[in-house]
């Protein structure tokens, strides 16, 4: 091969890692993404990140730079390979304190912008305007509740653009942890010991959050969704949500409301005004939510219908019993939940 | 010691003669590295099967290869096994075991017979580990097992005590490895091999064994708390009663951290041999190289919880623990450096180890600067948990640990077997894992930075992770495969390879002076060392006329070679440990039966041979003048001090955090147990004068101060049954409240270091009685059994201190 032909080959390779790195930062095909940051908590993370990119980069091709030096400079050949006294072996002072105080030095110029943003990100006291959302992780789904608001809901959670919002995370059972990529970083959720996080969120969509730490069998089924919407469609959505369930009409729906007040649903889930259960989520709005079952299932009156027959072949542990549903029983409570916008 | 029992020719291999029997009952350190290395590699690709598994389960979006279930088994022990049954048993039971007693001039280990049943507990803890495969209740709560999903309530069925007996035994056993090779390594080195002449592989291995012994005492105080926890129902790890999960993560990773530089440490042992061989120069810098190492040690103890910045410690704690993990970075770019400087300027011969060198260089650079993102706890909010740290640890342990390692099996494999690896086949297996390796492990960094986390057994296909993970099981299998090349140049050299002969590396240590496989006693003459490099300069002379040494040993014939003889009980004693282990957890009935088989062999190992410790010159370090046996008791406590360090410290976190039952404020008897006390102290007393008279050979007095000594034991023992029962008596159970747990298991732990101590001494009594003492310097063992004693007396006084003088100082 050619010099001209290697060098081609080589821009060639360093323009398609340089796309696959842009294209790492594009949410619509990454929508997990922790380089997409979406609030300020998440900017200063990534600050921090490419400052550690760039120096890693550089001492990375320091070493290998070295490393290949070596190996053009000092290679011996096979017929040369005969047992010979050591070539002399000079050391300098001068260089061992070089690469001992110089990532010392590297090391300080990250520490400090780092340390600021640790103290930065984990203030004590909230700023006076945020949103305070209680998070409650359960074996495996989530349960945000509004206190202010009344409001109650599960594995989706909305939040208004540009106002600080703050987390209280607590467990009920093993130890989770809280993680929006998008929004800069993870919590873990740890049972008796609240712990928070906050941050101002400053782009509307629609972003992922998962559980990261492992917590039994379902832990990859342990998802959300995070809606940053504008003020105006929060305060939509805000008026819906802290109201009642929506009457049903007839049919079905109203068929499938006997269904459930008659039938085991009601031990566990709450719809305000018709029961109070508090084991799995609120059901209240359960139609005005994307997805459900840990945010794994599309809110689609087939997957619904799935689940309820067989809740487990889904979400392997998930504690919800299969309640036996056949027909038009279970045509019913779908039609009935799917109108609880 | 003892003469060998059979005659012996000059030449003969450690590996010929004996039978299975002879390799079931040996206690020569060659074989047992052998054993070890070879469990190691049975494990090594059991751990790789469930690597394949879970990456053929990932290969595509919502798998549904293998169930959560299984998965969730599969991730648990890959992780399991190859940290506890592969890197670190390899490192410690096959590399440091076969090879420091030859690098430091030694014809075996300080205790044979120890090294012997290290190896069988291991081999049984391995088992329990992977017995519940069985019945597919394998461990399911990730390596570390974080509590409380390992209690009861979240995990019923026997995973997790197959998980947490299995790793208590394992840990037995490396602590025992550990005692074992440290006082190896402090007393058996030959004349004039000075700690800083020693190769560097045996300075980083010693840092291994101190860290093994810090680090193993937390963990196995966590797991003995979680099992109280699942047996006798108390609240170690249960936010319900006060207490807090946490408590398991700080012990787990005050271990855990360790453990990775327990890990690392004999690959940085292995590069610091391979490079300036294969450079043909001495290592650059060995002053500062050895006092790195010692560094990363030290600092490694004081980085734990920078696992934990997103457990919510404050941003205090998060500062104080980024500071310290970035510290250690500079004595590891330091040994980076150093290792070039090494080959800057040498002659670089590229055999297959050198090669592995190299690519521990880059590869292990890469996981060491990843590891200074995750330091910075911002950044550590993005990737901890992510499949960022799964790629991280894997550059740090398999392309760092793991190549350095294969490179020292192709380095250090014609000593072991006489025959070489084939090269060619070598550098198959070299490009095909590297190339494998960072097939499989690069995209991972990918996929933790747009949002995958661990432990999943699935993931959604619109996330924009497909093809990265399918390329993951591309070079899963592309590493399988290399492991197959691997095995297939084992398989074909075994008998047709190129012979070695002594020295085929023109080698610079004394391993490659004797011949391959080396004799059952290593030496036949005990080298003279003068200088660094000491076989190098024997064979190309000295840079400086050798200093004033000590005059060479005289040429021993064969037959004067005195050696370990074979022995049972160490496997024997491993069983017994087992079964009262298996027993605990399944058939209650079978503990009275393994700890009796313990207790019996473990006596009737001590009193084997007759002549046993009869010679005072062979237990005498030739270095330091200390007898081995004492320097392993010093060894010993120092791994027992954490031990009650950590129960100590649990007992002062939950110190005032009771929501029900009577505390220490309101039950405590300080004037019984002040009285108790100034009995045990008295029993050191008395201790030191039976010691005295033992020395003095006046074994009529010896006996009657050690007589005195069981006594005021026993009396202390008794004092603390009836503290125990009269707490009872007052509503105190172990289940009762934190103050209840963490006080019975302290104080009872302790009572049963005492208990153990009056076995011992009896022992010795019965010894004296029957006439053992006449042979002469068998009074060492009383001032071993002695250094144990004081040590639990002055345990005792710390947690008097602790648990009554505190209480009495409150109420004053």
């Amino acid at each position: 091969m050619s010099s001209a032909s290697i060098r081609a080959a080589i821009h060639t390779l360093l323009a398609g890692v340089f796309a696959a790195l842009l294209s790492g930062c594009d949410p619509r095909r990454f929508p997990g993404s922790t380089f997409a940051p979406r609030s300020d908590m998440a900017h200063w993370v990534e600050a921090v990140y490419f400052e550690v990119i760039g120096w890693d980069g550089l001492i990375l091709i320091l070493i290998c730079v070295l490393v290949f030096l070596c190996l053009t400079r000092f290679s011996t050949r096979a017929s040369e390979d005969q047992p010979k006294p050591p070539p002399p072996h000079p050391e300098y002072l001068g260089l061992e304190v070089a690469w001992t105080v110089g990532p010392a030095l590297i090391l300080l110029f990250i520490a400090v912008p780092s340390l600021r943003i640790v103290f930065r990100t984990q203030q004590s006291a909230p700023p006076t305007n945020a949103l305070i959302i209680n998070v409650t992780a359960h074996q495996w789904w989530w349960q945000f509740d509004y206190p202010s608001m009344g409001i109650h809901t599960a594995n989706e959670v909305h939040i208004p653009v540009d106002r600080p919002v703050r987390f209280l995370l607590n467990s009920t059972d093993v130890i989770h942890s809280f993680w929006i990529p998008a929004m800069g970083g993870k919590r873990d959720v740890v049972p008796g010991h609240v712990n928070e996080l906050t941050f101002t969120p400053q782009v509307t969509g629609e972003y992922i959050g998962e559980c990261a730490e492992f917590c039994g069998l379902s832990h990859a089924n342990m998802r959300f969704r995070v809606f940053v919407q504008s003020r105006v469609a929060f305060d939509d959505w805000r008026a819906n949500q802290a109201g009642g369930p929506r009457l049903p009409t007839g049919g079905p729906a109203r068929a499938g409301e006997q269904v459930y007040v008659t039938s085991a649903c009601t031990t566990c889930h709450a719809i305000a005004g018709y029961s109070s259960g508090y084991i799995g989520p609120n059901l209240t709005h359960f139609a005005s939510r994307t997805t459900f079952a840990g945010s794994t299932l599309r809110n689609t009156p087939q997957n619904l219908a799935a689940w309820l027959e067989n809740p487990q072949a889904l979400k392997p542990g998930a504690q919800m019993p299969a309640l036996g549903l056949r027909g038009t029983e279970l045509n019913d409570l779908v039609a009935y939940l799917e109108s609880l916008k | 010691m003892v003469a060998l029992p059979k005659e012996i020719t000059v030449e003969e291999s450690y590996l010929e003669g004996g039978g299975l029997w002879g390799w079931l009952t040996t206690t020569d350190h060659k074989r047992i590295g052998v054993l070890y290395g070879l469990t190691t590699l049975v494990f090594l690709l059991i751990g790789g099967i469930e690597a394949l598994l879970m990456r053929i389960q990932l290969a595509r979006p919502d798998n549904t290869f293998l169930s959560a279930h299984l998965y969730n088994e599969m991730f648990t022990m890959h992780g399991t096994t190859m940290i506890f049954l592969v890197v670190m048993p390899v490192g410690l039971g096959f590399f440091a075991n076969f090879i420091v007693p030859l690098q430091i001039g030694a014809r075996d280990v300080a205790f044979p017979r120890l090294n012997a049943l290290s190896y069988w507990i291991f081999l049984f803890g391995a088992l329990v580990l992977n017995a519940g495969w069985l019945a597919n209740v394998a461990p399911n709560a990730g390596w570390f097992g974080y509590a409380n999903l390992t209690e009861s309530y979240y995990s019923p069925g026997l995973n997790i005590d197959f998980w947490t007996l299995g790793l208590l035994i394992s840990g037995v056993g490396s602590v025992m490895a550990a005692v074992n090779l440290l006082a190896t390594v402090i007393n058996m080195r030959a004349p004039g091999m000075t700690f800083m002449r020693m190769p560097l592989f045996v300075w980083s291995v010693m840092v291994m064994f101190v860290l093994i012994l810090v680090a193993f005492p937390p963990l196995t105080v966590g797991l003995i708390f979680l099992m109280m926890d699942r047996f006798f129902g108390t609240h170690f790890y249960r936010a319900v009663a006060g207490a807090t999960p946490l408590l398991w993560q700080h012990l787990f990773w005050l271990f855990g951290h360790p453990e990775v530089y327990i890990m690392v440490l004999p690959a940085f042992g292995i590069m610091s041999e391979i490079v300036p061989t294969f450079s043909r120069k001495p290592l650059y810098g060995y002053p500062v190289m050895a006092y790195s190492t010692a560094l990363i040690g030290f600092l490694s103890y004081g980085v734990w919880a920078h696992h934990m910045f997103a457990v919510g410690m404050g941003p205090v704690a998060d500062s104080a623990f980024a500071l310290t993990s970035m510290l250690i970075a500079i004595p590891t770019g330091i040994k980076i450096f150093s290792w070039i400087a090494t080959m800057w300027g040498g002659d670089l011969k590229m055999k297959t180890p050198f090669l592995f060198a190299l690519a521990f260089l880059i590869q292990f650079t890469m996981g060491g600067l990843s590891g200074v993102m995750h330091a910075q706890p911002p950044i550590d909010l993005q990737q901890t948990d992510s499949y960022f740290v799964v790629a991280h640890f894997h550059y740090v342990l398999f392309g760092g640990a793991a190549f350095a390692l294969l490179g020292g099996l192709y380095y250090w494999w014609p000593k072991v077997t006489g025959r070489l690896l084939d090269e060619r086949l070598g550098r198959w297996n070299f490009w095909t894992i590297v190339i494998g390796f960072n097939l499989t492990f690069f995209p991972m960094h990918i996929m933790g930075a747009e949002g995958m986390p661990r432990r999943v057994y699935r993931y959604p296909g619109d996330m924009g992770l497909n093809s990265l993970n399918m390329l993951s099981t591309i070079g899963a299998f592309l590493m399988a495969f290399s492991v197959l090349i691997l095995l297939i140049n084992i398989y074909k050299t075994r008998r047709r390879g190129a012979v070695a002969g002594p020295d085929p590396w023109d080698g610079r240590t004394l391993e490659w002076s004797i011949p391959s496989p080396p004799p059952a006693y290593n030496f036949k003459n005990i080298p003279l060392v003068r200088a660094r490099d000491a076989f190098w300069r024997e064979k190309y002379g000295y840079e400086q006329p050798p200093t004033a040494a000590p005059a060479p040993a005289a040429a021993q014939a064969v037959e004067h070679i005195h050696m370990p003889p074979p022995s049972l009980y160490p496997i024997l004693i491993a069983a017994g440990i087992t079964m009262t282990g298996i027993g605990f957890m399944l058939w209650p009935r079978i503990v009275v039966t393994g700890l009796v088989l313990t207790v019996f062999s473990a006596i009737a190992m001590a009193f084997e041979y007759p002549e046993a410790g009869a010679e005072s010159e062979a237990s005498i370090g030739p270095a330091t003048g200390l007898d081995t046996r004492k320097v392993g008791i010093w060894c010993f406590i120092g791994s027992e001090s954490l031990f009650f360090a950590s129960l100590i410290a649990t007992y002062m976190i939950y110190k005032g955090r009771d929501l029900v039952g009577p505390t220490a404020e309101t039950i405590l008897n300080v004037p019984l147990t002040t009285t108790t006390t100034f009995v045990l102290l008295m029993s050191s007393l008395t201790m030191v004068l039976a010691q005295d008279a033992y020395r003095r050979t006046d074994r009529t007095w010896g006996l009657r101060w050690l007589f005195v000594t069981i006594v005021l034991g026993l009396i202390f023992l008794g004092g603390q049954v009836y503290e125990f029962a009269s707490f009872y008596h007052e509503g105190l159970t172990l289940q009762t409240n934190l103050f209840g747990e963490t006080f019975y298991t302290m104080v009872g732990f302790h009572g049963a270091h005492v208990a153990i101590g009056v076995i011992v001494l009896a022992v010795l009594a019965g010894a004296s009685l029957a006439g053992w003492f006449k042979v002469r310097n068998r009074d060492v063992a009383v001032e071993a059994a002695a250094l144990y004693w004081h040590f639990v007396d002055i345990v005792w006084v710390v947690i008097f201190s602790v648990v009554y003088l505190m209480r009495a100082i409150a109420k004053a």
